[in-house]
């Protein structure tokens, strides 16, 4: 469906930054760029939107199978062609544009941004770090999604919880969890996992290492429910924690409540960040807070389930009301190995909720 | 998305295949006159790197640089701390943390006394990488993809083959008359078990009802007019198969005046129109019907394999 209040927004930007054209790129991959206008998954390995100042809505898509249901969601023209550039010479034939943006540009194919450049005769130029501004305010609409998709997750974990045994391989682990999730209605998922001891440094696909008693089990999961992820990070024991392991959830579940009590509108998200380090660091435990140990300490969500602003101690950003972000102070210790813990986390006038209902706890089999 | 068994099954591709390959893009550094060959991946775009050194990326951009004469190397802003599994699935030993790929290329290219590199469809990348390097005083020799994939080899047949037989069983369990009354999404659910299982290492699962095309699963009831369609990526391999509740079926190849649509699975993308469908070179390709029936619209599909004697289902 196009996002009303989106397309509103952008026609507001358009005119403040005297855009003549707005396009909306999207791979198959970085899909948030296309679906944060049309909220809609398309087959091609590409597709594109072509807004107009004045309001005019132009999509080419590059499958058969997406012609109708994206004429259905933007009620405006759509081409279906086999090349993008074609379409973009077909789309863009007359168009008088001086100045034309992309949201999405740095991912598009340089063919592609070479043939837009011949056909309007100047460069286009970058919208997407504009528009990501925009998508990270949330409409009730989108957090309506996000909280259906906190409580798939929770739903998904309650099922890798059950699921796991001893013997059982990770990627039957992810079959058992990704089936249960998609049979629930998610779109897709993004899901690391690992298992083992203090040997694990971090999160993968899934191998075909069976669980053995004692290992920690560790695992993000990412429902996707109509465009928007939302996701939790939770550890599991197979059979009874080990006092190290019980002493690492410990301090995972201090850092995470840490960031969840510090987190509010106006706050710098290097302090999210900071705080949950510091709590490692009064541990005796700060040095693996580095970029060796860990890769960041949260990170927004949306229709990508790793937006900007990442949460660590050298981003500084200043959170805003229904901003909806993870905070998880995932990372090794010699105590346990690789833990990760995590909700997400919604901005409120007054400090933050968790979108999670999932025990906070260190889970066993 | 790419969270199956990444895995690197030796009997099905040996260590002496992927080095074939490697000497082979030697060759290919020798006719461009470069010192290095370049190929870029993306966890939607995996296809090529996957040929060259088995490795799959499950998030984020990569690049793979193919001296001439050594060992290739991995640039990558994946954490160090997943080295050790990207050694255990692939060929690479060198793995070069790079949050910022064109900067790492260029400074290994210095390095290493390289003026200039070939890349892989240059014209293909990013803009986000194509722009400082085509700026750069690097230079950059755009070589096509036929130089790199000529052709789909046997045992790349056979890989998609065992991927298409997956598919096809996996839905013809599905769409049994159990199938009836089920929502799409359970109909999902059903295939990501089977597929995850037998070690897909993505899934994209379509549905239509009869009224409209193959879409996302969206909570309808599957019906006697349902259709289904798997794309699914085995090892690697992709292949894309489409069935119907009511069995109906089309002959491969088309006869002239079906409703077709063709697309290439063995291109930089999972699947791509096919611009000349009449390739003198093996290609895989994906051949999707469009069946009128009973007033609805039913879908049938398989993967065949296209040459120059034409299209053979798989």
């Amino acid at each position: 469906m196009l996002n009303r209040e989106r397309y509103e927004q952008f026609i507001a930007l358009m005119r403040e930054r005297s855009w003549d054209l707005l396009l909306f790129y999207g791979d198959g991959w970085r899909r948030e760029h296309f679906r944060c206008l049309i909220n809609l998954s398309y087959s091609g390995p590409h597709a594109l939107i072509v807004l107009s100042r004045n309001g005019e809505l132009t999509t080419i898509v590059t499958d058969p199978w997406d012609l109708e249901p994206v004429r259905s969601a933007s009620g405006g023209r759509v081409i279906l062609v086999r090349q993008l550039a074609d379409g973009l010479r077909e789309a863009l034939a007359g168009a008088n544009a001086a100045v034309t943006a992309v949201n999405g540009l740095e991912q598009m194919e340089a063919r592609l941004v070479a043939a837009l450049t011949e056909q309007l005769k100047v460069p286009p130029v970058s919208a997407t770090l504009e528009i990501e501004e925009i998508r990270r305010i949330k409409t009730p609409w989108e957090i309506d999604l996000l909280r259906k998709a906190a409580e798939l997750a929770d739903r998904g974990y309650d099922r890798f919880a059950r699921v796991c045994e001893p013997g059982l391989r990770e990627f039957e682990l992810v079959a058992e969890v990704e089936a249960f999730i998609k049979a629930e209605g998610a779109e897709d998922n993004f899901m690391l996992i690992a298992s083992g001891g203090t040997e694990v440094t971090g999160m993968k696909p899934p191998t075909d290492r069976a669980l053995a008693r004692g290992d920690s089990v560790t695992t993000e999961l990412t429902p996707q429910v109509n465009g928007y992820y939302a996701q939790i990070c939770r550890t599991l024991v197979i059979g009874e924690p080990s006092e190290r392991q019980l002493e690492a959830y410990r301090i995972f579940s201090e850092a995470q409540q840490a960031a969840q009590d510090l987190l509010h509108p106006g706050v710098d998200i290097a302090d999210v960040a900071r705080v949950q380090n510091d709590v490692f660091r009064k541990n005796g435990y700060g040095e693996y807070t580095g970029s060796k140990y860990t890769r960041v300490r949260g990170h927004n969500l949306g229709l990508y389930p790793d937006e900007l602003p990442h949460v660590l101690e050298n981003v500084h950003y200043l959170c805003k009301k229904d901003m909806v972000l993870i905070a998880h102070p995932n990372t090794y210790l010699p105590l346990s190995g690789y833990m990760v813990f995590g909700d997400t986390l919604l901005v409120t006038d007054t400090g933050c909720v968790s979108l999670n209902r999932t025990e906070r706890r260190l889970f066993n089999t | 998305m790419k969270r199956g068994l990444i895995a690197w099954d030796r009997a099905r591709l040996p260590h002496a295949a992927l080095e074939a390959r490697l000497e082979s893009i030697e060759r290919v550094c020798d006719a461009h006159e470069v010192p290095a060959l370049v190929v870029y991946s993306d966890v939607w775009r995996s296809n090529d790197a996957r040929y060259v050194s088995n490795y799959m990326p499950y998030w984020n951009r990569a690049l793979i640089v193919v001296p001439r004469g050594g060992k290739p190397i991995l640039l990558c802003s994946l954490s160090p701390r997943v080295y050790p599994w990207i050694k255990s699935v692939t060929l690479h030993e060198e793995i070069l943390p790079s949050p910022n790929l064109p900067a790492q290329l260029q400074k290994l290219a210095a390095e290493r006394g390289w003026t200039r590199v070939g890349i892989v469809d240059f014209a293909g990348l990013p803009h986000e990488l194509h722009a400082p390097l085509a700026a750069g005083s690097l230079a950059i020799v755009d070589v096509p993809r036929s130089a790199v994939r000529p052709a789909a080899t046997q045992s790349e047949v056979a890989m998609h083959r065992h991927a298409a037989e997956l598919a096809r069983r996996s839905l013809a369990n599905a769409l049994g008359a159990e199938a009836i009354g089920v929502t799409d999404h359970v109909l999902a659910g059903r295939l990501e078990l089977a597929l995850r299982r037998e070690g897909a290492e993505d899934l994209v699962v379509l549905v239509s009802d009869g009224t409209t095309p193959p879409v996302p699963a969206r909570g309808a009831r599957i019906g006697e007019l349902s259709s289904a369609a798997v794309a699914l990526e085995w090892s690697g391999h992709w292949a894309k198969v489409a069935r119907n509740v009511a069995g109906l079926t089309r002959a491969l190849p088309p006869t002239p005046g079906s409703t077709v649509w063709e697309e290439s699975l063995s291109g930089p993308y999972p699947w791509t129109a096919l611009a000349e469908p009449a390739s003198a070179e093996q290609t895989i390709v994906s051949v999707q019907f469009e069946l009128p029936a009973r007033g609805a619209r039913l879908y049938y599909g398989d993967t065949c394999l296209r040459g120059p004697e034409g299209l053979l289902p798989l």
